[in-house]
């Protein structure tokens, strides 16, 4: 029992304060607009007051805040890319991660397990060997096993999968990691709040005033807001936000489904992805198998779930695991991924001065929470994107110049 | 699994269609822009609302067109490129 | 058997069938009928379960698998639900999530740590220092969970039934039977679906201590078995609501996939717990646990008991437990002004007392908390929701039964995209707007009498009627209903807590109130903070309650607050039973038992399976070797390929060449009858998809081969443009239909030449020529191909002839040595000849310029699909490009394996190997790599990178590399 936990035993009055106030009216102007309360959001709004001083910021959410993917993922860090910038991309992200507890004061479950990307076919070999080369050459610690090395690692696993994809080999991934999702989103709040950032929920943005194109406010239910800077974090709800402004891009928005077990005592201590069988798994603290699979295949704006989904991926989940056959599963969800041609995000300026776009999170997006945050804030506050995000600004899809994640076109989460 | 309404076939799961993304009408190649066209080849329409979308019967190897509230996931037609009139 | 009673009119125990099995060591007496619970309280054992995180001990709920207090484990299965789980012979049965038994549980201590483990106490701590998480964490993972999996668990393959009706009814209570009845009788096929294991509903166990109550029942039961029109599935749930009218019914036998025209939702409602300290302990339940246990099962659920109500239905519920001898010592009514007179009067006429406007403070526990001994009873305020406790009163007991209101079983509805309205007069949510084809009936939709019930039904079956086009009277259904079914705010503060809210997450009244104060005040956040809702029964006896406290806590009305979303399941629903038989078709080739017969080492390539090479029987040889053998004797004899994986497409009409000319990236309109080209497809950005080969039949008519693994993508893509473009072309699809072989090497023509009547000399049949006539017989396209050696014949014959083709060419080729050569062969012969495979040399981004592919794009056509961008393209500078290279003669170091990276100079990525082999016909090891565009000229060279790090040189060489073996 940690001594922490005394003190609400031991006080008469609760002893812990709110994690962040309950701002329900916004000023009349601030010097920057975050749209969308997610964990990317608030945690450039960390970054905006915490490295740059920047603290007059509202961030504007339509819901209540981590409500969207950011409570809705199945919660996997890694860095494990194709491309070497992608892959210091995210091993940033992922360094940040690691120390992100005791930053923002709060327990995040930040929980080092291990990821294997499992290879069923010659060409994913050819994949996992590609990205494990790239890992390496950029410091990252992956590598490609073989079969004796996953089974060592899960013993549970059917190697033959049943049969059906018998398992060659795996790209392993030792950083590769879970943590707890909505944690993530009530930290940076949390944080963000206290150096004085307002956080509004219930608040949703109708328009983006723009004259001479350059920012100049906001439209909400709540009024209106003067602002020369507006930083647009809201995944799904991107190309709504974007058409406010008239900026194109190549974002779609495609459902991703997850779903969960009822809880039971651990087994599965490493996380596991299958390109070829369409899965991804891992045990969360709270007992319960978290799964998801590939995106749905056409565009949709809504959270439903579809039994298509659940029924795939659960014949594939007993192909590695044929023992859960009576194992149930509790709840499906989705959330609504911003899918862009590359695989890759679109971060910093856009062609209205002072719209910033933090954007085509797809199913990367939670990974890169802490990073995307650091530089999207470096991007507001000075004008200017760093060089870890510069390959993916919106410009590249005029250019030609796409990133690499393309080249492998189904790398798992 | 949704139904859907191939215009040939009638009503048939989802599960034997293929989504062909939105029908778009191509700039003119000889007279539009680089930008223009890059703009064609990379950026979509994202935004939530009925638009027009290509689906593929594969059973029977049938595309038509799809008019589809993309917020509500309701088909409101279908019906063979070309023969909109008709139906 | 002490707490059995005598047989009862409708129970569904089986008294001619005995049963015995066992429990944390101890033998039970059951009938065939009981479930789990009800046979081991019929047995007087009442510690079921050891709750989630404070391991408390746990009995009856809801009886009705709407809490998970009793999670048993049989060895083989886990977290079997004991309260709806049918008891068998012999079964070995243990609680789940105890160190040492149910009773003696080691966990129990962590009860008397609650005040330290605050709400989200798992947030506030264990992360100081940094690497004290991961023992924590362990800690954590191990306390947390329910039962253990069991890892030599049978594979249960369940297979799908499907099934289709007019009118899909959930829930067969009175409502749900009355709307059955309805549609049927007008002639609509219905399906009713029901979870327990006889219809009915409320119907079979709220009886108000009247036997005559069950008349009703019985009446509707005779008329919807003697109709015909009406398809009953109980013992089973509707899991989920999907688009289009899809509910998958689990049965423990498999799901049921229904789709149908019309849905009404006639689930009734789940009955919520007051909340009161030590409102958990084993014999506190549910007014209607227990009811259901009188009437289904025939078991008293406690001797001498309290009712606490804060509606009339407890008073129902006293009225039931009196009817089998239970003395009620007291109805404890929350409410200040009391029930209706004349149902008051019922009970006080039973010699039941009943004191208004009081509640129960607590509970107080039997010896080490695994029961109640007596109850505290106080004047209750209900709009402060606090007990006077200077007035209190000690009522022995040894349970309690609780009503105190009800949630609607809404879950499919909300998932079908109804709105729902909390309705004031009955304090509930209802349906406020439901969509087109979905209807509620009953309890669900607000409707409390029975009279008015059924009316309800049939008035949503008329509904339903309506929508499918039948024309039928639609009545409007009233109810006067005397008071509330529901109370507003049935919560009793207590400063020492364990007033139980959620009973699976164990979570407390001031869990709640905690949560708001650190800012978690709406009911989505408050739910995830919290975890009110999460647990295996997905709030169905907790979500309600947490509204109300959220509600008080914020001061608003309930209606503001929400409701969280219900996803799918209704119930938790086996792994087994989602993912059904899976399948995983694989497509065969004419030859393949030929190709197996003679050791061919079979893989799936995409849909196919086909032969990697082949180890003849009897025959000690490597992989390696066989590979190599089977190349040689392509390079030095004559060998053989199954190719019949490859797309085939016929284009025909009068735009056939016109359509290739826009399709494709090369010219076809000037090429001859006879002729082959190459035919390269792009997508609109420029990539490279797919490159085959087209020939020209006749003026109109081509036939074109694509990648085996692209054969559907690329027909898809034509048709999609024959269709777009207006053009007047057929397609057909032949990759099927047709059987094809290549017969390659230096004596493929002198084989080949034996069994057809094409002249296949140089002279008649140049390289790329395309013939047609017979081969062994049969009718056969004839192609001079040069993708694995300079002469080879492809021989496409229909499906069925292929086998008998290819051992025709197989006895031809016996005398020059003929042999049968996989896909592996085959990637080393086309490396030699230096042709790239695309997908695999290339990736998802590469474009013609940088694969060396110039010379097959014609710029100067009008148009053709990925032109424009190639265009753009053409202006920039590369900055990969794919090149053939050599290593080093007599390399003998770490080979390099396909995607090890080039490194410059200056340690920088700047390429990547995409093939690489040993070839023993020209002893060198050759490859594919993208390089930077200078280092592609012949003689460049490059440093490659193992696996472990080592540098390798390698040497730009233009292939084909026949040419290394002359220097």
């Amino acid at each position: 029992m940690p001594l922490g936990l005394l003190k609400y035993g031991l006080s008469r009055e609760y002893p812990a304060p709110r994690y962040f106030r309950d701002c329900t009216q916004p000023k009349k102007s601030y010097d920057a607009v975050i749209i969308g309360g997610g964990g990317h959001g608030l945690a450039a709004a960390y970054y905006l007051a915490k490295d740059f001083g920047i603290t007059n910021v509202a961030v504007l959410e339509k819901g209540y805040i981590g409500g969207g993917n950011t409570g809705r993922n199945t919660t996997i860090v890694r860095s494990n890319y194709l491309t070497p910038e992608g892959v210091n991309f995210y091993d940033a992200s992922v360094k940040m991660y690691e120390d992100l507890s005791e930053e923002l004061d709060l327990n995040l479950f930040y929980s080092t397990r291990g990821h294997f990307t499992l290879a069923h076919t010659e060409s994913a070999m050819r994949t996992m060997r590609w990205r494990a080369e790239v890992n390496k050459h950029v410091g990252v610690e992956s590598y490609v096993v073989g079969p004796d090395e996953i089974s060592k690692a899960c013993p549970q696993l059917d190697i033959q999968c049943s049969g059906q994809a018998p398992i060659l080999g795996a790209l392993y991934h030792a950083p590769g990691s879970v943590a707890r999702h909505d944690a993530v989103a009530w930290g940076y709040a949390k944080e963000a709040d206290r150096m004085g950032v307002e956080i509004f929920q219930m608040t949703e943005v109708t328009g983006i005033d723009v004259k001479s194109g350059k920012v100049v406010g906001v439209n909400t239910n709540k009024g209106y807001i003067e602002t020369n800077r507006v930083l647009s974090a809201v995944a799904g709800f991107t190309p709504r936000i974007t058409d406010m402004v008239d900026v194109e891009t190549p974002i779609v928005i495609h459902p991703l489904q997850a779903c969960v077990s009822e809880p039971m005592k651990p087994w599965l201590d490493t996380i596991l992805v299958s390109g070829s069988l369409h899965v991804y798994v891992s045990q969360s603290s709270r007992g319960e198998l978290v799964m998801g699979s590939s995106l749905d295949p056409y565009e949709v704006h809504s959270t439903r779930s579809s039994l298509d989904f659940v029924e795939g991926l659960t014949t594939h989940i007993t192909d590695m695991f044929p023992f859960l056959s009576n194992v149930k599963v509790v709840r499906q969800w989705a959330g609504m991924a911003d899918i862009t041609p590359d695989f890759a995000p679109i971060m910093g300026k856009t062609p209205v001065e002072g719209f910033y776009l933090d954007a085509g999170w797809g199913t990367w997006g939670f990974k890169a929470t802490p990073i995307s945050g650091k530089t999207m804030a470096e991007t507001i506050a000075r004008d200017m994107a760093p060089d870890l995000i510069k390959p993916f600004r919106l410009s590249r899809f005029e250019d030609y110049e796409l990133t690499g994640e393309k080249g492998a076109a189904s790398v798992g989460h | 699994m949704k139904l859907l309404q191939c215009p040939i076939n009638g009503i048939r799961p989802l599960s034997e269609f293929t989504y062909g993304g939105e029908y778009r009408d191509m700039p003119d190649p000889d007279t539009c822009t680089d930008k223009e066209w890059a703009a064609y080849v990379h950026y979509r329409n994202g935004a939530p609302g009925l638009k027009k979308e290509w689906w593929y019967h594969g059973p029977s190897g049938t595309w038509f067109i799809a008019e589809r509230d993309t917020m509500t996931d309701k088909v409101s037609r279908t019906y063979i490129a070309g023969q909109e009139e008709k139906q | 058997m002490s707490s059995r009673i005598a047989k009862k009119r409708g129970e569904w125990i089986n008294r001619d069938k005995p049963l015995t099995f066992e429990y944390e060591g101890q033998q039970v007496q059951g009938y065939e009928g009981d479930t789990i619970s009800s046979a081991l309280w019929a047995n007087g054992v009442k510690v079921l379960g050891r709750s989630f995180k404070y391991h408390r001990a746990r009995g009856i709920l809801s009886f009705a698998n709407h809490d998970v207090n009793a999670l048993m484990t049989d060895g083989e299965d886990t977290n079997i639900r004991a309260d709806v789980w049918p008891v068998s012979n012999g079964m070995k049965l243990e609680a789940v999530n105890t160190d040492g038994g149910v009773i003696k549980d080691k966990n129990k201590y962590i009860d008397y740590l609650s005040p330290f483990l605050p709400v989200g106490f798992y947030y506030k701590t264990f992360y100081k220092p940094k690497r004290m998480f991961p023992f924590w964490e362990d800690k954590i993972r191990k306390a947390a969970g329910l039962g253990k999996v069991n890892f030599n668990y049978p594979r249960h393959i369940k297979p799908k039934r499907y099934a289709h009706c007019d009118v899909l009814i959930i829930g067969a209570g009175a409502s749900g039977l009355s709307a059955a009845l309805e549609a049927a009788e007008q002639g609509f096929s219905v399906i009713l679906v029901d979870e327990n294991r006889q219809i009915g509903g409320s119907l079979t166990y709220d009886l108000a201590g009247d036997p005559a109550a069950t008349d009703t029942l019985s009446t509707l039961q005779a008329a919807v078995e003697s109709q015909a029109n009406i398809r009953v599935i109980i013992d089973a749930y509707a899991g989920g609501y999907y688009g289009d009218n899809l509910v998958p019914i689990v049965e423990k036998s498999g799901i049921t996939k229904v789709r149908a025209q019309t849905v009404i939702v006639a689930a009734g409602v789940f009955e919520q717990p007051p909340v009161f300290r030590y409102n958990d302990l084993p014999g506190v339940m549910l007014g209607s646990a227990a009811q259901r246990l009188v009437h289904r099962y025939a078991v008293k659920p406690f001797n001498k008991g309290v009712v606490v109500t804060a509606n009339d239905h407890g008073y129902r519920t006293a009225l039931d437990l009196a009817s089998v001898g239970v003395e009620v010592v007291a109805v404890i009514d929350m409410r200040r002004d009391g029930a209706a007179q004349d149902i008051t009067q019922k009970v006080k006429d039973k010699g039941i007392a009943v004191h208004k406007g009081s509640c129960i403070y607590e509970a107080v526990a039997a010896g080490d908390k695994l029961g109640v001994k007596e109850v505290v009873v106080c004047p209750y305020d209900e709009t402060t929701a606090e007990a006077d406790t200077s007035r209190s009163v000690r009522l022995a007991c040894d349970g309690v039964a609780m009503s105190a209101g009800w949630a609607p079983a809404a879950a499919l509805l909300y998932q079908a995209g109804t709105k729902m309205r909390y309705d004031d007069s009955i304090q509930q949510f209802v349906p406020a707007q439901l969509p087109e084809s979905v209807f509620a009936a009953g309890k669900v939709n607000g409707v409390f009498e029975l009279k008015a019930r059924m009316q309800d039904g049939r008035r949503a079956a008329a509904e339903a009627m309506n929508y499918m086009g039948k024309v039928v009277a639609v009545d409007s259904v009233k109810q006067s209903l005397s008071s509330s079914p529901s109370h507003p705010y049935p919560i009793v503060n207590h400063p020492k807590g364990k007033n139980f809210v959620d009973f699976d997450e164990d979570i407390q009244v001031k869990d709640f109130i905690n949560a708001a104060k650190e800012g978690f005040d709406n009911i989505e956040l408050m739910k995830r903070f919290t975890t009110v809702g999460m647990g295996p029964s997905q709030g169905k006896h907790s979500n309600m309650n947490a509204i109300r406290i959220l509600a008080r806590i914020r001061q608003l009305p309930v209606e503001k607050i929400g409701t969280t979303t219900a996803r799918p399941f209704f119930h938790p629903t086996p792994i087994g039973h989602l993912g059904g038989r899976g399948f995983h078709p694989h497509r065969y080739t004419a030859m393949h038992q030929w190709h197996v017969d003679n050791g061919g080492e079979m893989f799936e390539a995409g849909i196919w399976m086909r032969p990697g090479f082949y180890t003849p029987a009897g025959v000690k040889l490597s992989a390696a070797d066989a590979v190599q053998q089977e190349a040689l004797a392509v390079r030095e004899k004559v060998g053989m390929i199954d190719g019949s994986t490859l797309g085939k497409i016929e284009v025909f009409g009068p735009d056939a060449a016109a359509f290739l000319e826009r399709f494709y990236t090369g010219k076809f309109a000037g090429q001859k009858v006879g002729e082959s080209r190459i035919a390269m497809l792009l997508d609109e950005a420029g990539v490279m998809l797919d490159d085959g080969i087209a020939v020209r039949m006749a003026d109109d008519q081509f036939y074109v081969s694509t990648n085996s693994s692209n054969a559907a993508t690329v027909y898809r893509e034509m048709q999609r443009n024959v269709q777009l473009w207006k053009m007047q072309v057929t397609l057909v699809n032949l990759t099927g239909a047709m059987a094809a072989m290549t017969v390659a090497g230096p004596a493929s023509r002198s084989v080949v030449e034996q069994l057809t009547d094409i002249d296949v000399s140089a002279a008649a049949m140049p390289d790329g020529a395309f013939r047609t006539g017979k081969v062994a017989g049969v009718d056969a396209r004839l192609m001079r191909v040069s993708f694995v050696s300079d002469l080879a014949f492809e021989i496409h014959v229909p499906y069925k002839a292929g086998l008998h083709v290819w051992n025709a060419v197989m006895e031809a080729g016996k005398a020059f040595g003929i042999r049968p050569f996989g896909t592996d062969a085959q990637r080393l012969l086309r490396l030699e000849m230096g042709h790239h495979l695309i997908s695999h040399d290339t990736d998802g981004l590469t474009n013609p310029f940088e694969a060396h592919s110039d010379s097959l794009v014609a710029m100067d056509k009008p148009f053709f699909i990925g032109q424009r961008s190639l265009k753009i393209l053409a202006k920039k500078p590369l900055n990969k490009k794919l090149t053939t290279f050599v290593l080093d003669q007599g390399f003998n170091g770490e080979l390099p394996n396909e995607c090890n990276l080039v490194i410059d100079s200056a340690n920088n990525i700047s390429g990547r190997v995409t093939s690489i082999s040993y070839s023993r016909y020209l002893n060198r090891h050759i490859g594919f790599a993208f390089v930077p565009p200078e280092q592609t000229n012949d003689g460049a060279r490059f440093q490659i990178r193992t696996d472990s790090g080592a540098m390798v040189s390698a040497t730009a060489c233009n292939a084909p590399f026949f040419h290394l073996l002359e220097s």
